[in-house]
């Protein structure tokens, strides 16, 4: 835990919310602990200090959580964001980087909140079932984190398993590759006992392990109550799926149907994570949803005016998780609000429109190589 | 569109093709020579017609769209047209230049300009077209046609428009099957046609470009900069950056550690003039949020370091971005330039290497000789001077190229015995 006092306090009232349960939405509650947070890491993050400055905010300057600027993802990339001294940094997760020359890294000096906010989410959203106590075989499909330890998806796995997970419970990527094999003959037994399990992974994990079953002619029905949660997208690989046919070769190989596949959106630079609302409200819209702690906005990416509902813009993330870094983050996805939650639609390359100039990530990655 | 019909443009297309390759090419060229005459004329109805439709279609500001063409027409004359051809396709005992039956030409972008000449090259060569318009603008090609077919209807009659999703296979396969294909787009576009089409096939290809610009110490300073900066804006404003020709970097060859900053400042200042004539055209939310993250990305780089500067206009009409050094980060377009200090023509080089593959044009002024011969061996195909770079002649080397002959077979015909 960190040594700043007032760091300590602000740790603790977020960490109580997340002990909750029920999760109690209460929008006050956020705006007092965002405010409070902005005005610690306006003064504790030189480089978020002079931003804000440049804009005109600072911590007196704003009446609602609305108005604390945001941090571009991308800024992740070229600095290290962080509101405690850097030689206090006890964890270092880094971003995938697949198809730009840089990697993202958030700073952290406690695991604390991101492991608090992480498992009560991941256990509402996945396994809404579980009884208090219980436990479920987890099949992971992703590398272990001690395989991967500046992967905070593999973290993130491994705080479930620990906590979630039977002891049947297992990594499929191991020393840097897909052991399809061994995952199928797994599930084929989950199959033979009729035991339902927890599947998750990276969308591409489950595009290569679809294409193994593919070539084997393999089908598998995994049990009625199987859950399965993918996240990530197909930057820089050598296949992309659009997320329908992902979902319907997904229920066509593993049996799982739609309705039980969950898409997970995270990322590095954040403590929280947000799920789709398919198992808890089965019956209204797909879409994104988060514990309390953390709000979504649409927002016009070039001024950050909220956008009103169905109007696509930039996601922004409000994640009081962020306690050590920065808790305003502007992604780099585009999205637009449904009911209480969110779409996202990702970063549309552009590239049939824009013709033969180049641009942004294509220049990064193509010239840059 | 469904495959049968694009097929079908084809087959009729090899058939009006080969009534084209009798025609006496002096006819052919004086007709096109008219026609980007009439195209010259700021009151031809095809002119004014896309100058009011490609806003609509493409999201460029009228005016933009008005400049852009004023500027570049201008220099693209029916004598052009015929020195061009004179030089490139001059007949002689030894040589012949002849089109092939069908030459298939897929457009990309939203830039009119591309495409007004691609569509009069293969003509020129009494080649039939056929022609797939960007998505982003179904206009141009459609009026270029109108235009020939009114100056020439025999001439009209060997263009044929076709349309087909990106993703339709099956149509590109009968699209491909002209005997030349002449394609604009992006790397993997390109990539992608290239696998589809035989050896024996011809593919002229555009693919991904970029352009940049050079100052040397003598254009930071006084009227030699502000002549510059006022250059550099009108060539970023035209077509907000879109095109191969639009410059997305500055750099600042000199060992002044201030020239960067006085080259920054005087662009901003150009780029907020040319945004009262010539306001920038609107933006996807994708292209915002690229815009939005590198943007904010550099200011919070200023606020850690001080040496970055950023330098935007409430709304965000443009950005400047004073680097530090000149390491390659993203170009998010829609008027968007990061200026890099140079001290030294090796941080110059190295500043430029990872463009090389892709460079187009390059603005320059203030350099001296060993520096331009440095751009030269970047191979760069343009060097001009700011403010021209979106004009290029109509003999202009696109990708290192000539105009016609890359989409031309040519015969030599050597001296037989008795």
């Amino acid at each position: 835990m960190t040594g700043d006092p007032r760091r300590r306090l602000l740790d603790e009232a977020v960490l109580t919310w997340m002990r909750e349960d029920p999760w109690c939405d209460d929008e006050a509650r956020f705006d007092a602990l965002a405010h409070e947070l902005f005005a610690f890491q306006f003064e504790h993050c030189a480089p978020y200090r002079g931003f804000c400055r440049n804009r005109g905010v600072d911590p007196s300057s704003i009446a609602s959580w609305h108005e604390i600027p945001c941090v571009p993802t991308g800024a992740f990339k070229e600095l290290t964001l962080t509101s405690f001294p850097p030689a206090e940094t006890r964890h270092v997760f880094r971003t995938s980087g697949t198809s730009t020359t840089s990697r993202g890294s958030l700073h952290l000096d406690t695991l604390a909140l991101y492991e608090a906010s992480l498992l009560p989410t991941f256990r509402f959203h996945l396994l809404p079932d579980l009884p208090a106590a219980g436990r479920v075989r987890i099949e992971v499909l992703a590398p272990p984190p001690e395989e991967a330890s500046d992967s905070s998806l593999s973290h993130m796995f491994g705080v479930a398993i620990a906590k979630l997970g039977s002891e049947a419970s297992r990594y499929a990527v191991l020393r840097g590759s897909l052991d399809t094999e061994a995952l199928r003959v797994r599930l084929e037994r989950d199959v033979e006992a009729e035991e339902p399990i927890l599947l998750c992974g990276t969308a591409f994990g489950f595009v290569h392990f679809l294409e193994y079953l593919e070539e084997h002619g393999d089908f598998l029905r995994l049990p009625a109550g199987t859950h399965l949660m993918e996240t990530g997208g197909f930057k820089g690989r050598s296949r992309e799926l659009p997320r329908e046919e992902l979902y319907a070769e997904l229920e066509a190989r593993l049996g799982v149907p739609a309705e039980c596949v969950v898409n997970q959106y995270g990322m590095t630079e954040l403590g929280s994570q947000f799920y789709d609302s398919v198992l808890r409200q089965p019956q209204r819209p797909r879409r994104k949803l988060g514990p309390p702690w953390v709000r979504a906005r649409i927002v016009d990416p070039e001024s950050g005016r909220p956008l009103a509902p169905g109007e696509i813009g930039s996601i922004a993330i409000f994640d009081l998780a962020n306690t050590g870094s920065v808790c305003a983050i502007q992604t780099a996805d585009l999205g637009r609000a449904i009911e209480d939650g969110f779409e996202v639609l990702g970063r549309e390359p552009e590239a049939e429109a824009r013709g033969c100039s180049i641009a942004a990530d294509v220049l990064l990655a193509g010239v840059g190589s | 569109m469904t495959e049968h019909a694009v097929a079908a443009q084809v087959g009729a297309l090899r058939e009006r093709g080969r009534a084209l390759a009798k025609r006496p090419r002096k006819e052919i060229i004086d007709a096109l020579a008219r026609v980007l005459e009439s195209w010259r004329n700021p009151s031809s109805p095809w002119r004014i017609e896309l100058e009011s439709q490609l806003p609509d279609a493409t999201g460029f500001r009228a005016p933009t769209v008005r400049e852009g063409l004023e500027r570049a027409l201008a220099h693209w004359t029916g004598d052009a047209l015929e020195a061009l051809v004179a030089r490139e396709l001059e007949p002689s005992a030894s040589t012949r230049y002849t089109g092939f039956e069908v030459t298939a030409l897929l457009l990309a972008g939203s830039i009119p300009m591309p495409g007004l000449l691609a569509m009069l090259g293969p003509l020129a060569l009494g080649s039939a077209l056929l022609v797939r318009p960007a998505s982003r603008d179904p206009v141009t090609a459609r009026l270029v046609t109108q235009s020939i077919a009114e100056i020439d209807p025999e001439l009209g009659r060997c263009i044929g428009e076709v349309h087909f999703p990106h993703d339709d296979e099956d149509a590109m396969e009968a699209f491909l099957e002209s005997d030349c294909t002449v394609a604009y787009g992006s790397d993997p576009t390109i990539a992608r046609i290239a696998r589809r089409l035989p050896p024996s096939r011809r593919l002229v290809a555009h693919p991904h470009r970029l352009s940049l610009a050079v100052l040397g110490e003598s254009a930071t300073r006084g009227s030699a900069l502000e002549t510059a900066a006022a250059g550099i804006a009108l060539d970023t404003a035209l077509w907000d950056q879109q095109g191969c020709l639009s410059p997305l970097a500055v750099f600042v060859l000199s060992a002044d550690a201030e020239a960067p900053d006085r080259v920054a400042d005087a662009l901003a200042t150009a780029l907020t003039a040319a945004e009262q004539h010539w306001p920038r055209g609107s933006v996807t939310p994708a292209a915002a949020s690229v815009i939005a993250q590198e943007r904010d990305t550099a200011m919070l780089r200023e606020s850690a370091s001080g040496r970055v500067r950023v330098l935007t206009p409430a709304g965000g009409a443009f950005t400047v971005v004073r680097e530090q050094d000149c390491q390659l980060r993203a170009a998010p377009l829609h008027r968007f330039l990061r200026v890099h200090p140079a001290p030294d023509a090796d941080a110059l080089e190295r500043g430029i290497a990872p463009y090389a593959r892709h460079l187009a044009g390059v603005a320059h002024a203030g350099l001296a000789p060993d520096a331009i011969q440095l751009l030269v061996r970047t191979g760069a195909s343009r060097l001009c001077a700011p403010g021209i770079l979106q004009c290029p002649p109509l003999d202009w080397h696109h990708d290192g190229m000539p105009v016609l002959t890359p989409m031309a077979r040519i015969t030599d015909i050597e001296p037989t015995r008795g």
